[in-house]
C-alpha cells in the first residue's frame, strides 16, 4: 500500500499519501482508480501495475472477494484466481447467509406498515413495543448493525446504508450509532446520493460536538475524518457547497484543518475561489476569501502548493508575475487532483477573475497585452476575455485600442457616501431595539 | 598584630563612617588597655605561643571561624607531642584568651558576626571548665562585651543608616546571649566593674593553685569523654592520640546514630562530625555500612548550608558529589541494596539487616532524588553568591558537568527501580529526576549539551542503557529534550509538566525552530493559566515567550518579535520578569524578606539572556513598525492614534525633545537616531546607524541578521517615505523610487500595490508609463472627517446596545433572531434562527446593511 502511495506523490504534486489515513479504504478506493485512470492515460505501465496491486492490496481485507480476485487474475495474467479467495469468498458468502438469517424476523417487520407506523420518536418506547408486540430482542437490533457492516464491507453500500439506518432507529446504544452514522454516511458518499450524505454530515458533526465534548484529542480525529471525508460531496453536489464552506469556515473546523491537516486549504481555496460566480452572496465570498487569505498566510510555514502559492502571490506579495506561473502550476494540480478534475476549467476561470480584479484595483492604465500574458491568454483572446468581463461586471473601463490599453477610472471613495453607508441601518436597528425594550 | 590585617578586611563591608566611630572606640579601648596593661603581660605571655599559631592560620581564612577550631585543635595536637608542656587545663585556658581575643577583634572592627560565633565558642569553653572557678578574662570579655552591645546598640538608633542585614541579625543573637550568661554570672562581673584592676590582679593568683589539682580530673574526662558520649572535643583527641581503635566497623552504626541524634540541635559541631563520619566510611566495609555513612555524610554536609544566607562551602559540595557518586556506585554494584522513601528505618544497631526469605532488597530509607536536588539546588546558590565576571565563577561552573553526571546517574538508578514493579517507585521521583536533567539542558546549545551527554555515557560504561532516555537518542540535543519532554507529558501533569513544556519551546526557540515553538507556546494555552503558577515557573514563562521573539527576530519575522517582545519590553521591568537582577525600587519599600526572596531566585548569570540584546532587537522592532505608522498617521491626522509601543514613542519623543544631538553612544541612541533618519527617508543613514550597534556580534550570524535588517528598513523607508512625501506629488516614477531605495522595480511595485490593495495610499499604477499615479481630493476635511467619525461612533453605540440588551434578556427575548438570518451574512444564522415573528424583515434589510456584523444572534450562534 504505501508504495503505490508513495509512488503515486513521487512528483510531489499529490497529496493522497497525507489524505489516506484519514479516509476509510472504500473511500480511498476511487482516488486510487482516478490515479490509476491518469497513469494509463499516460502510458505509464509500470505504475499503473503498481496501482493495481495497491488496489489489490487495498482490497484484500475487504469482502469484496470476486472483484479483488478479478483485478487479481488481471494482474497476475491468469484465468482462475488461487484458491484461498474461493475459499474467502464461500466463507463471506456463508457468512452472509447467517447475518440475513439473524435479521431476517426483524428485516421484515421494518417492512410491514402497521409496524412502522407504530414507532415514535422515542427510542427506548419503541424497543419496548417491539419487544412486547413482535418479540425483537436487543440481540436482534444489534444483528442489523453487524450485518450493516457486513455488506457494507462487501460493497454492498444500498443495503448497508439501509440497515444502519434501521438500526440507527432502534438502537439506544450510542457508541454503535454514532458508528452506524459514519457507515451510512460513507455508504451515502459511496453510492453518490449526495443530499442524504450532506444530511449524514451534519448527524455526525452534531455527533462530534455533543458526545465528544470532553475529549479534545477524539474531538479532534473524528473533526479530522470528517472534514475529508466532506470533501466528495463538497466537490460533486451543487448543493453540498454552503453547508459544507459553512462547516469548514468554522471555528472549530478551521482550526481542525490548521492543526492536524493544513492541505485541506487546497480544497478549501479552490471551492472558494470556483463558488465566485455561484455564490448569491457576494460578501460572503469575499469574506471567506478573505478569511481564507489569511489561513494561507498562518499556514505558509507548513504547507505550500501551487494553489495556496497563487493566493499568497495574488494577495500577500502583490506579485503579479508570480501569480501567473503559480496558476499556470496550479491548474496541472487541479488536472491531476481526484477532487479538483472536475471544476479545473472553473477554478482557473475564477482565478483569472480574481487576478484581473486585484489588477483594476491597483493599476489605473494597463497594456492589453501585458494583462493578457498575465492572465495566460494569448493578447487577442485576452481582449476578448477583458471585453467580457467589463461588461459582465460593469466595471467603469476603457479600452483604448489604439496605444493598446485598458484605461481604468478609479471613481475617488465619496465621503457622503461612506457616511451614508454607515448610518444606513441605524434606524431601523434603532426601532427593533426600542420594540424589544418596550415589549 | 592582626587587628590592621582585619580592619582591612573588614572595610569593604563597613562603611567609612562606621569606621570612623571605630577609631575612636579603638583609642578608648587603647586607653583601658593602658590600665590593665600590668595585668595582661602574664597573660599575653602564655597566650603568645598558642596565639602565634592560631593568627597565622587565622590569616588566610580570614573570618571564617569554623577554621579556627581545626587550628587550634592542631596546635594542641603540637603542644601534646611536644611533651606536655601544658596541662590540659591549662590549653583550655589558652583556648579560651585565643577565643577571647578575636572577641576583642570583632570588637574593634564592629563585626558582630565574629564576636556572636566567638562567644558562642567561648561559652561553650567555659562550660567545659566548670570544675574551676570561672576565668577572670572571661568575666571582663563578659562586661566589656555587654557595654560594648549596648553601645552599639545606642548608636544604631540614632544613626539612620541601617546595618546590613547579617551584622544586624548577628548583633541581635549576641544581645541574647549576653543577657542570658550576664545573668549567671552577675555577681562577678559586678566586682569586676567596682574595681577592674584589682579584680584582674587576684584573677592572676587564683587559677594556678587550681590548674595542677583539676588537671586529673581534666584528663580523666578527656579519656572518658570518647568512650561515653559524641564529643567532638573529645573524638578529635583521641583520634590524634592514636587511640583510633574507637571506630571499629560494628561500632559504625552507633555513631551514626549519635550524629543522627544531634542532628539539629544547637551547638552540634558539624565540620567535626563530617570528619567522623569520613573516617567512618574509610573503616566501612560492608555496602551497607557504606550506604548508610554515605547517606548521614551527605545529609549532614548538605546541612552546612543550611539557612538562608550562606552558601555551602566549595570543599563540602564537592565532596557531597564525591560521596554521591559513590553511593550511586555501591547502590549499583549491589543490587540487593535499595534506596527508597518510604523504608523503614533500621532499629538495630548490634547487627545489619540481612536479607529475608521471600524479599528480594534491603532497603534502606533515604532519598536519592532529593540529594540529587539538593545538590543541584547548592550550585545555583553558590553560583549566584559568585561575581559571575571572574574566574572562581567559571570554575565553579565546571561542576556542572560532575552535577549532571550524578543527575543522569540518578535518573539510571531510579529507573532500575522502576523495572520492578514490586518496589512501587512512586512516578513523582523519576518525574522530578527527568525535570532536573532538562533543567540543565534546556538553555544550553546543542554542542554543549553533546558534550555533557558524552562525558555522562562514558562515565557509566557501554553496558548501561536508559529506559526514558535510550542512548541512540541522548546524542542529540534536540532528540534528547524531545525525549525527556515527551516522558514527562506523558506521565507527569501540572506545573512539572507546564515547565517541561516551556524548556522545550525555550529550546525549539533556541534553536531557531519558530514555528515549532510558537504552535507549541500557543497550544500549551499557558498564557491563560500562568498566573496561577508559581514564581519560578513564571521566570520561566518569561524567558521562554522572551527567547520565542528572539527567534522570530533571528528568522525576519519584525512584527512577530515586535508583538512577543511587547510583554516583556513593554513593561520596563525586564530585570525582575527574567529574574536577571533587583529592580530598584523606588517607591514603595521592599521588606528585607520580600528583597532577600528575590535575590534568592535571581538566575545564576550564565542562563541570562542579554538584556541589552534584548532591548536592542526590541528597539529596532519597534522602530521598523512605528515609524510608516507615523509617517501614516502624521499626513492624516483623523486616523485612529494606533501605540504599537509606548515605551519606544516615549524614547522616541524624549530624543527628539533634546536640542543637541551627540553622536550615538549606546544601543538606545544608535536607534533612536536610526529611527530619525528613517522618519526623514534617508534609509542609508538608518542602516548605518543600526549596522553599527555592536551588540549585533553576539547573535549568532550576524552578518545574515545585519542583510536582513537593511532589507527591512529599505522596505520600511519606501513607506514611510511615500506616506510623507505622497501628497506633495502628483506623480512618481517606480523607477525613481526604485534608484531610490536600491530596491528591485517589482519589489517596489509590489510594496506599492500593497498599500494600494489595503487603501494605505490613495493612489493608483499607470503600467504603460510605470509611475505611482496619486489621486487627488481624497483629503478629507474637517467637517467630513468628523462626520465620518461621528456615523462610526453611532454604529458602535447601537451595536452596544443590542449586545446589552441580549445579555439582558440572555435568551428568553427572541427578538434578535432575525438578526442571525444576516447578521452573519446569512449563512450562520440558518442553523440557528429558525425564521423568527419577524422574519419578513430580512430580505429588506439584506441589501441595505454593509456592515453589520455584529449582531445579537451572531454573537449567540458564536457562543
Amino acid at each position: 500500500m504505501e508504495e503505490v502511495l508513495t509512488g503515486v506523490s513521487a512528483d510531489g504534486s499529490s497529496i493522497m499519501p497525507k489524505m489516506a489515513p484519514h479516509l476509510s479504504r472504500h473511500l480511498l478506493f476511487p482516488l486510487i482508480q482516478f490515479e490509476e485512470q491518469k497513469a494509463e492515460e499516460s502510458g505509464d505501465d509500470a505504475m499503473a501495475r503498481q496501482i493495481l496491486s495497491g488496489k489489490i492490496k487495498l482490497l484484500e481485507d475487504t469482502n469484496m472477494t470476486d472483484y479483488v480476485a478479478t483485478l487479481y487474475c488481471e494482474f497476475h495474467g491468469v484465468a482462475d484466481p488461487p484458491a484461498e479467495y474461493i475459499k474467502k469468498r464461500q466463507e463471506v458468502l456463508s457468512q452472509l447467509e447467517k447475518y440475513e438469517q439473524a435479521t431476517a424476523k426483524i428485516a421484515d417487520l421494518l417492512t410491514q406498515d402497521e409496524v412502522v407506523n407504530g414507532l415514535r420518536s422515542d427510542k427506548v418506547a419503541n424497543l419496548e413495543f417491539l419487544k412486547n408486540s413482535h418479540g425483537v430482542t436487543v440481540e436482534m437490533v444489534d444483528a442489523l448493525y453487524d450485518f450493516g457492516q457486513f455488506q457494507f464491507r462487501c460493497g454492498q453500500y444500498e443495503p448497508a446504508a439501509e440497515m444502519l439506518y434501521q438500526f440507527r432507529v432502534l438502537s439506544t446504544d450510542n457508541d454503535k450509532v454514532s458508528g452506524a452514522t459514519w457507515g451510512k454516511l460513507a455508504s451515502e458518499i459511496l453510492q453518490t446520493n449526495w443530499e442524504s450524505a450532506v444530511d449524514e454530515l451534519k448527524n455526525v458533526k452534531e455527533n462530534i460536538d455533543t458526545k465528544l465534548f470532553n475529549n479534545p484529542r477524539a474531538q479532534l480525529d473524528h473533526r479530522t475524518m470528517l472534514v475529508h471525508w466532506s470533501l466528495f460531496p463538497l466537490f460533486n453536489f451543487e448543493g453540498a457547497r454552503e453547508p459544507i464552506l459553512d462547516m469548514f469556515f468554522s471555528a472549530a473546523y478551521i482550526n481542525t484543518i490548521q492543526t492536524s491537516c493544513p492541505w485541506i486549504l487546497r480544497y478549501l481555496i479552490a471551492a472558494v475561489i470556483t463558488g465566485r460566480t455561484r455564490a448569491r452572496n457576494s460578501s460572503l465570498q469575499q469574506k471567506q476569501m478573505k478569511d481564507v487569505i489569511r489561513y494561507v498566510r498562518q499556514e505558509a510555514y507548513e504547507y505550500t502548493d501551487p494553489i495556496t502559492q497563487f493566493v499568497n502571490a495574488l494577495y500577500i506579495a502583490h506579485d503579479f508575475e508570480a501569480a501567473r506561473e503559480a496558476l499556470h502550476l496550479a491548474e496541472q494540480v487541479c488536472r491531476s487532483d481526484f477532487f479538483l478534475a472536475s471544476s479545473a476549467d472553473a477554478f482557473v476561470e475564477a482565478a483569472r477573475h480574481l487576478i484581473c480584479e486585484s489588477y483594476c484595483k491597483i493599476f489605473s492604465r494597463m497594456n492589453i497585452r501585458d494583462l493578457s500574458s498575465k492572465l495566460g491568454l494569448n493578447p487577442d483572446d485576452g481582449e476578448k476575455w477583458i471585453v467580457n468581463l467589463i461588461r459582465e461586471t460593469r466595471l467603469d473601463a476603457k479600452i483604448d485600442s489604439q496605444d493598446g490599453t485598458v484605461v481604468m477610472n478609479h471613481p475617488p471613495n465619496n465621503v457622503y457616501q461612506q457616511v451614508i453607508e454607515k448610518t444606513k441601518g441605524g434606524f431601523f436597528r434603532t426601532q427593533v431595539l426600542n420594540a424589544a425594550v418596550s415589549k | 598584630m592582626s587587628r590592621f590585617f582585619r580592619g582591612g578586611d573588614e572595610s569593604s563591608s563597613d562603611s567609612s563612617s562606621d569606621e570612623e566611630e571605630l577609631y575612636s572606640e579603638e583609642e578608648e579601648e587603647q586607653k583601658q588597655k593602658g590600665q590593665e596593661g600590668s595585668q595582661d603581660d602574664s597573660d599575653d605571655d602564655s597566650q603568645n605561643d598558642s596565639d602565634s599559631d592560631s593568627d597565622d592560620s587565622d590569616d588566610g581564612k580570614a573570618g571564617i571561624n569554623k577554621f579556627l577550631k581545626d587550628a587550634s585543635s592542631d596546635e594542641e595536637s603540637e603542644d601534646e607531642v611536644r611533651g606536655k608542656v601544658k596541662s590540659a587545663k591549662d590549653k583550655r585556658l589558652d583556648e579560651l584568651e585565643a577565643t577571647i581575643k578575636q572577641i576583642e577583634n570583632g570588637q574593634k572592627n564592629g563585626d558582630w558576626t565574629l564576636i556572636s560565633a566567638e562567644s558562642d565558642k567561648l561559652n561553650r569553653q567555659v562550660a567545659k571548665l566548670t570544675s574551676g572557678k570561672t576565668p577572670k578574662p572571661y568575666i571582663r570579655i563578659l562586661a566589656e562585651l555587654e557595654d560594648f552591645m549596648n553601645e552599639a546598640l545606642a548608636k544604631a538608633k540614632v544613626t539612620p543608616k541601617k546595618m546590613n542585614a547579617t551584622q544586624a541579625r548577628a548583633l541581635n543573637a549576641v544581645k541574647q546571649k549576653i543577657k542570658k550568661t550576664n545573668k549567671e554570672f552577675q555577681t562577678q562581673i559586678d566586682s569586676y566593674r567596682a574595681d577592674k584592676d584589682a579584680y584582674m590582679e587576684s584573677s592572676d593568683d587564683e587559677p594556678v593553685p587550681v590548674a595542677p589539682k583539676t588537671k586529673k580530673t581534666a584528663r580523666f574526662e578527656v579519656e572518658a569523654a570518647p568512650a561515653l558520649e559524641d564529643d567532638d572535643e573529645g573524638f578529635a583527641t583521641v583520634g590524634k592520640g592514636g587511640k583510633a581503635l574507637q571506630y571499629t566497623p560494628e561500632s559504625i552504626f552507633k555513631h551514626l546514630r549519635g550524629i543522627m541524634e544531634s542532628r539539629g540541635k544547637k551547638n552540634t559541631d558539624r565540620t567535626e562530625q563530617i570528619k567522623v563520619m569520613e573516617k567512618l566510611y574509610e573503616i566501612a566495609t560492608t555496602p551497607y555500612q557504606k550506604i548508610r555513612v554515605l547517606l548521614t555524610i551527605v545529609s549532614a554536609r548538605f546541612d552546612l548550608g543550611a539557612g538562608t544566607g550562606n552558601v555551602m562551602p566549595l570543599e563540602h559540595w564537592k565532596a557531597a558529589e564525591k560521596e554521591l557518586s559513590s553511593l550511586l556506585e555501591v547502590l549499583q554494584e549491589n543490587r540487593e541494596y535499595i534506596v527508597v522513601e518510604h523504608a523503614e528505618e533500621w532499629d538495630d544497631d548490634e547487627k545489619p539487616p540481612s536479607l529475608q526469605a521471600g524479599e528480594t532488597y534491603i532497603k534502606v530509607a533515604g532519598s536519592i532524588v532529593s540529594y540529587v536536588e539538593r545538590l543541584d539546588d547548592e550550585l545555583v546558590r553558590s553560583l549566584q553568591s559568585i561575581d559571575p565576571h571572574t574566574s572562581e565563577y567559571i570554575e565553579r561552573l565546571q561542576d556542572e558537568g560532575a552535577l549532571y553526571n550524578i543527575i543522569f546517574r540518578g535518573l539510571l538508578y531510579y529507573e532500575t527501580l522502576r523495572k520492578d514493579e514490586a518496589l512501587e517507585t512512586p512516578q513523582d521521583s523519576v518525574n522530578r529526576i527527568v525535570m532536573r536533567r532538562l533543567e540543565h539542558v534546556y538553555f544550553k546549545p546543542a554542542q554543549v549539551v553533546k558534550t555533557f551527554e558524552e562525558n555522562c555515557w562514558k562515565a557509566v560504561g557501554d553496558a548501561v542503557e536508559s529506559v526514558i532516555t535510550p542512548r541512540s537518542q541522548a546524542q542529540d540535543a534536540g532528540n534528547l529534550v524531545n525525549v525527556l519532554c515527551n516522558y514527562l507529558f506523558s506521565n507527569s501533569e501540572g506545573i512539572i509538566r507546564a515547565r517541561a513544556m516551556l524548556c522545550q519551546v525555550y529550546f525549539l526557540a533556541l534553536h531557531g525552530e519558530y514555528y515549532r515553538a510558537r504552535d507549541m507556546m500557543l497550544m500549551s494555552h499557558l498564557q491563560e493559566n500562568i498566573p496561577n503558577f508559581d514564581v519560578q515557573s513564571q521566570i520561566l514563562y518569561n524567558r521562554t515567550l522572551v527567547q520565542v521573539g528572539l527567534c522570530a527576530f533571528r528568522k525576519g519575522l519584525v512584527y512577530d518579535a515586535q508583538n512577543t517582545l511587547q510583554e516583556i519590553c513593554g513593561s520596563g521591568r525586564q530585570k525582575e520578569l527574567l529574574a536577571q537582577g533587583v529592580m530598584m525600587q523606588r517607591y514603595n519599600q521592599v521588606s528585607p524578606e520580600q528583597e532577600r526572596l528575590e535575590k534568592q531566585r535571581q538566575l545564576p548569570f550564565h542562563m541570562h539572556i542579554n538584556l541589552e540584546l534584548l532591548e536592542c532587537v526590541y528597539l529596532t522592532c519597534s522602530m521598523l513598525l512605528e515609524i510608516p505608522l507615523l509617517a501614516q498617521t502624521g499626513s492624516s491626522p483623523d486616523v485612529k492614534k494606533r501605540v504599537i509601543s509606548k515605551t519606544y514613542r516615549r524614547m522616541l519623543e524624549y530624543h527628539e525633545r533634546q536640542i543637541f544631538t551627540g553622536p550615538p553612544e549606546n544601543t538606545r541612541d544608535h536607534v533612536m537616531q536610526a529611527s530619525k533618519a528613517l522618519a526623514a527617508g534617508e534609509w542609508k543613514k538608518s542602516t548605518t546607524f543600526i549596522h553599527s550597534i555592536k551588540i549585533w556580534d553576539l547573535m549568532p550570524n550576524a552578518e545574515e541578521i545585519k542583510t536582513m535588517l537593511s532589507k527591512q528598513i529599505q522596505e520600511e523607508g519606501l513607506r514611510t517615505y511615500l506616506f510623507t512625501y505622497a501628497p506633495f506629488y502628483d506623480t512618481l516614477a517606480i523607477e525613481t523610487l526604485s534608484g531610490m531605495f536600491e530596491l528591485d522595480i517589482t519589489k517596489v511595485s509590489a510594496v506599492v500595490s500593497k498599500m494600494i490593495s489595503h487603501e494605505e495610499l490613495a493612489a493608483s499604477l499607470d503600467q504603460v508609463t510605470l509611475t505611482v499615479i496619486f489621486r487627488k481630493g481624497v483629503e478629507l476635511s474637517r467637517l467630513q472627517s468628523l462626520a465620518l467619525a461621528l456615523s462610526d461612533k453611532a454604529s458602535a453605540l447601537i451595536e452596544t446596545n443590542e449586545r446589552t440588551l441580549e445579555q439582558r434578556t440572555q435568551g428568553t427575548s427572541n427578538a434578535f433572531e432575525r438578526q442571525g438570518g444576516r447578521g452573519r451574512g446569512g449563512h450562520r444564522g440558518r442553523g440557528g434562527g429558525r425564521g423568527g415573528p419577524r422574519g419578513g424583515g430580512n430580505t429588506q434589510r439584506q441589501a441595505g446593511g454593509t456592515q453589520f456584523t455584529g449582531g445579537a444572534l451572531g454573537a449567540a450562534v458564536r457562543g
